[in-house]
């Protein structure tokens, strides 16, 4: 049973939208999660997670300025929703519930 | 350049909401990639375009806009759906009911179709016309015959200066063929001259068109031919060797490409006309046994080039023949002349045909008008609910209108399945290969659709009117009631239904009747195990000694006890109209009867022939080989005397029949009279037929004995082969060429009692529909009448009433018409039943029957229910 759908990619786009906070739009979202994460992103990858995550409530939108370098097109600029939050933190607990639960030796047996 | 491209292919498939922003985003990339690739970026930029494409960012199929009417469709489309689910047996009804409409209309549009593309395949071919010969008695047109004078064709291209080009061809019988110590019978051969391939273009595989047929005894065969007589081998060059009436070795000259199904003038083998050059000049214009066909210029007219062309009398001075054109494309379907090289189709039977199947796709149509009208009430409310929040008329009317296309192309599917199930029976009933598959016939295909769509619209819209014409206030509040008009429109389709089911029984049971009929009359002739063949053919060098073999032969049949007579005869009873050969030549018994003109039919045959054939003579005596005066002796039918104003038989035994006005000429002595037989279909009227004395005519007829005929046949197989081992023997009993001949008429009747069968079962469906939805909508008033007191005989005579007057008024639309029709169709046959009216009652019977069964089914099962359920509501 799965409380909240977020995939894998979507989280990380997600935090990113967090970590820029009020300045994430497209491009820059892109090249933030291509500097951390050292991979390459394509624009479709990462406008469907968009556009998934917006109609599921994550994430939300305004239209922004635009500039001459865009063509005259405006910036979508993307903010995390507190539904989004929740889902994230609920992730993140889950990660932490499964790390406590693995038992020690389990952890030290690697270092053998 | 390739941005564009890439900029339009994104704009076209992204969603409009999103397309501004994600633009913006690619633009700033690409601005970036410009700098740092500037080589590349364009390219970066097209596979970043189109990894976008992606389900989540595509402009979504159906739009769910409120100005938009279209969003509206996928509305209609869930409502229609469960609509049909909910409504099973409607849906199947109609479904199937179209289904079968749609396919037996196409699969019989497709015949029609085949039928009417006859030598239509030639390039030329609206410019292509034979040359026919009229017999013209005192002005008045005879006999119309499709052969003409072997002159004929070159003199007429040159006095008729639209007339380009000229063929003369002939018609082999049969031709045996010899190669590799096996004789093989190719019954479809013809001969022509060096023109033929100018006027019908054949696609020529080897040799040369131009010069193929120039040279004597050359030889051109179609691809199949040339495979099965040389395999892979290059056929060019090589030689056949042709035995009857040759003797010779023709060299193939050309290989054509096989000739189809749809030409009046079909055949495997074509030898080349001069190889029998020296009758063809002595036939000259004497006798006409020849297929002529002639080209016109692409701008002629005909009827212009029919005045021009000369009498006949400019080249043969004594006759009363003239020349005509026939196009050739109208031969197949609606040529009446004698001699046709096959025989061929009926315009007729195409037209009836045609008519069956609109009738069929009107009665399945008929079907969703009458359904989808009764059940109006259940639909009331939803129209009453969509006026009420602001539909318009004409959007309730698109409604159901896009409901009846959806349910004609659920139908189209299935008419394409059932099609494809069923074309290999179509084929074989029809007797031809006229469909050779459904999935690659894209005509065939969107002709279905096309169809469908027709369909949807004539039979949805009365049904889409009628609903979204309620009253919203009416129809909310419950009062609604179906209206008086629709329920007279419905028995008014009822009607057209019954009188077409009628119509069509009766059709089937007299075409049947009709065919039984000419199987079963008295020909004339005693057939029973009377065997007929082939002899092998004379040639100059043969004559002699095959006539010494054939003495021997006949001896040594006669002798065996299980042969009762042997005979030879020219014409074979139960042979095609153009089996036999015949004169328009002047008859006469000088100082006894005026002079006869018309057609008379010439048979030549041994003494032996009419007891073989089971001939009877009425007056006079049997040729007789030991009298020698009986080379001129003449045995003559009773037509031929009836022709002649002959009253008494028996008064003209002994006197001489002048054939020709010449007194010095032809003149034979009557010695006797026989009983007229029929001796090909019974179409045509007994011909009236001389018989001349002819010791080896070509075909033999042997009479078996019945308690051992087999014994018969095995002596006879047995004795030709020893005689004569390089011809094939072929042969038949009489009564099966006989059956044969009515072949064409037996298929006519099965393809109609099918599609009629086919026609009453669809009707049938319908009516079982519509009565179901009656007897619901006034399952109130059986209840009412129940508690009163009325038992269930009652009821269903109330409900019988309504259809016995329903089919009362049917049968006084239809039997009129049906008597009109099938009168007229007995007309053509010169053996006729009478109009079998037993028939009318009969399937007066059936229609009222399997009416009343389905009425009464559904009666019974309202009226058995119990009245506290069917009031319970009120």
């Amino acid at each position: 049973m799965k409380k909240y759908q977020l995939g894998e990619f979507e989280e990380i786009v997600l935090l990113t939208v967090g970590v820029l906070h009020g300045n994430a739009y497209g491009v820059a979202i892109k090249e933030e999660i291509e500097k951390r994460l050292e991979r390459k992103v394509s624009v479709g990858a990462l406008q469907s997670a968009l556009r998934r995550m917006e109609n599921k409530g994550f994430l939300e939108s305004e239209v922004g300025e635009t500039t001459a370098k865009r063509g005259g097109k405006p910036k979508r600029y993307f903010k995390m929703t507190s539904y989004g939050r929740a889902a994230l933190e609920y992730n993140r607990d889950i990660r932490a519930e499964l790390w406590n639960a693995i038992p020690d030796v389990a952890l030290e047996a690697k270092f053998v | 350049m390739i941005k564009k491209t890439a900029d339009r292919i994104f704009k076209w498939y992204c969603n409009p909401d999103y397309y501004p922003d994600i633009k913006g985003d690619l633009e700033e990339i690409y601005q970036d990639k410009i700098v740092a690739f500037p080589k590349t970026a364009q390219l970066k930029y097209l596979v970043e375009v189109l990894r976008l494409c992606r389900p989540a960012l595509i402009r979504p199929i159906f739009k769910n806009s409120l100005f938009n009417s279209t969003g509206m469709f996928k509305n209609y489309f869930k409502i229609s759906v469960r609509n049909l689910v909910k409504q099973k047996v409607f849906s199947a009804i109609n479904i199937v009911g179209l289904a079968i409409g749609l396919a037996a209309f196409l699969l019989i549009n497709q015949y029609v179709a085949f039928e009417k593309s006859y030598d239509k395949f030639f390039s030329d071919s609206d410019r292509l016309y034979r040359l026919t010969t009229d017999q013209v008695l005192d002005g008045v047109i005879g006999t119309r015959d499709a052969m003409s004078f072997a002159p004929s064709g070159p003199a007429l291209v040159e006095a008729v200066p639209e007339i380009t080009h000229s063929t003369l061809t002939y018609q082999f019988n049969e031709l045996v063929l010899r190669k590799n110590e096996q004789s093989i019978r190719e019954k479809k051969a013809i001969a022509a001259d060096s023109n033929y391939f100018d006027l019908f273009d054949y696609k020529v595989t080897s040799g040369d068109p131009q010069t193929m047929l120039n040279e004597p005894f050359s030889m051109v065969l179609t691809e199949s031919r040339a495979y099965d007589y040389f395999g892979n081998q290059n056929p060019v060059g090589q030689t056949i060797k042709v035995l009857s009436g040759f003797d010779k070795s023709f060299k193939v000259t050309g290989v054509i490409q096989d000739v189809p199904e749809n030409t009046h003038y079909k055949f495997d083998v074509l030898v080349s006309i001069n190889s029998f050059q020296k009758d063809v000049d002595e036939d000259g214009w004497n006798s006409f046994n020849y297929y002529t066909y002639l080209k016109l210029d692409s701008h002629a007219d005909i009827e212009k080039v029919r005045k021009k062309l000369p009498p006949m009398s400019e080249f043969d001075e004594e006759t009363n023949l003239e020349f005509n054109l026939q196009a050739v494309e109208d031969i197949h379907l609606y040529s009446d002349y004698t001699y046709e090289p096959e025989t061929h189709g009926s315009a007729n039977t195409v037209i009836f045909l045609n008519i069956i199947s609109i009738l069929i796709i009107i009665i399945a149509w008929v079907n969703y008008i009458n359904l989808s009208t009764a059940k109006a009430i259940d639909r009331a409310r939803e129209v009453g609910v969509r006026k009420a929040i602001g539909a318009h008329k004409l959007q309730l009317v698109s409604q159901f209108l896009f409901e009846s296309f959806m349910l004609n192309m659920l139908a189209a599917v299935c008419a394409i399945l059932l099609a494809q199930l069923l074309y290999p029976s179509f084929n074989q009933l029809v007797g031809k290969d006229v469909i050779d598959g459904i999935w690659g016939n894209k005509l065939f295909l969107s002709k279905i659709f096309g169809f469908a769509a027709l369909g949807a619209i004539v039979s949805g819209l009365y049904p889409a009117f009628v609903l979204s014409n309620f009253r919203t206030v009416v129809v909310l509040k419950g009062k609604f009631r179906s209206s008086a008009k629709g329920t007279i429109l419905r028995k008014g389709l009822v009607i057209v239904q019954f009188t077409v089911s009628l119509t069509l029984l009766v059709a089937t049971f007299v075409i049947n009747q009709q065919v039984k009929y000419m199987q079963s009359v008295d020909k004339g002739i005693d057939m029973d195990y009377v065997v007929g063949f082939r002899r092998p053919m004379f040639t100059n060098e043969n004559r002699e000694g095959l006539k010494e073999k054939l003495k021997q032969f006949k001896q040594s049949l006669s002798n065996h006890h299980a042969i009762e007579n042997v005979g030879f005869a020219d014409a074979l009873p139960g042979g095609e109209g153009s089996d036999i050969s015949s004169t328009t030549g002047e008859v006469q018994i000088p100082g006894k009867t005026n002079i006869m003109e018309g057609t008379t039919y010439m048979q030549w045959c041994d003494e032996g022939y009419f007891a073989a054939a089971g001939i009877r003579l009425l007056a006079g005596r049997n040729f007789d080989s030991k009298i020698s005066t009986d080379t001129s002796a003449i045995i003559v039918n009773e037509s031929f005397l009836k022709r002649l104003g002959v009253q008494d038989i028996n008064s003209v035994i002994n006197e001489n029949i002048q054939y020709g006005d010449d007194e010095e000429g032809h003149k034979y002595r009557l010695i006797g009279v026989m009983k007229d037989y029929n001796r090909t279909s019974l179409k045509s009227k007994v011909e009236p037929t001389a018989t001349f004395y002819h010791t080896y005519a070509s075909n033999s007829v042997i009479r078996l004995n019945k308690s051992n005929y087999r014994e018969g046949i095995t002596h006879l197989e047995k004795t030709f082969e020893g005689y004569f081992p390089n011809t094939p023997l072929s042969y038949s009993f009489l009564d099966e060429r006989f059956s044969a001949l009515f072949q064409e008429d037996r298929q006519f009747g099965q393809v109609i009692a099918t599609f009629s069968a086919l026609a009453v079962i669809v009707a049938s469906l319908g009516l079982f529909g519509l009565s179901a939805f009656m007897a619901i909508n006034r399952a109130k008033e059986v209840g009412i009448r129940k508690v009163l007191g009325a038992s269930i005989p009652q009821i269903l005579i109330i409900f019988y009433r309504e259809f016995v007057l329903l089919i009362g008024l049917s049968s006084l639309i239809g039997i009129p018409l049906v008597y009109y029709g099938m009168d007229g169709w007995l007309n053509n046959y010169a053996y006729r039943v009478d109009f079998p009216w037993v028939f009318v009652v009969i399937a007066l019977l059936v229609v009222a029957a399997s009416a009343l069964l389905t009425v009464g089914y559904q009666t019974i099962r309202v009226a058995v229910k119990n009245p506290s359920q069917t009031l319970r509501y009120e």
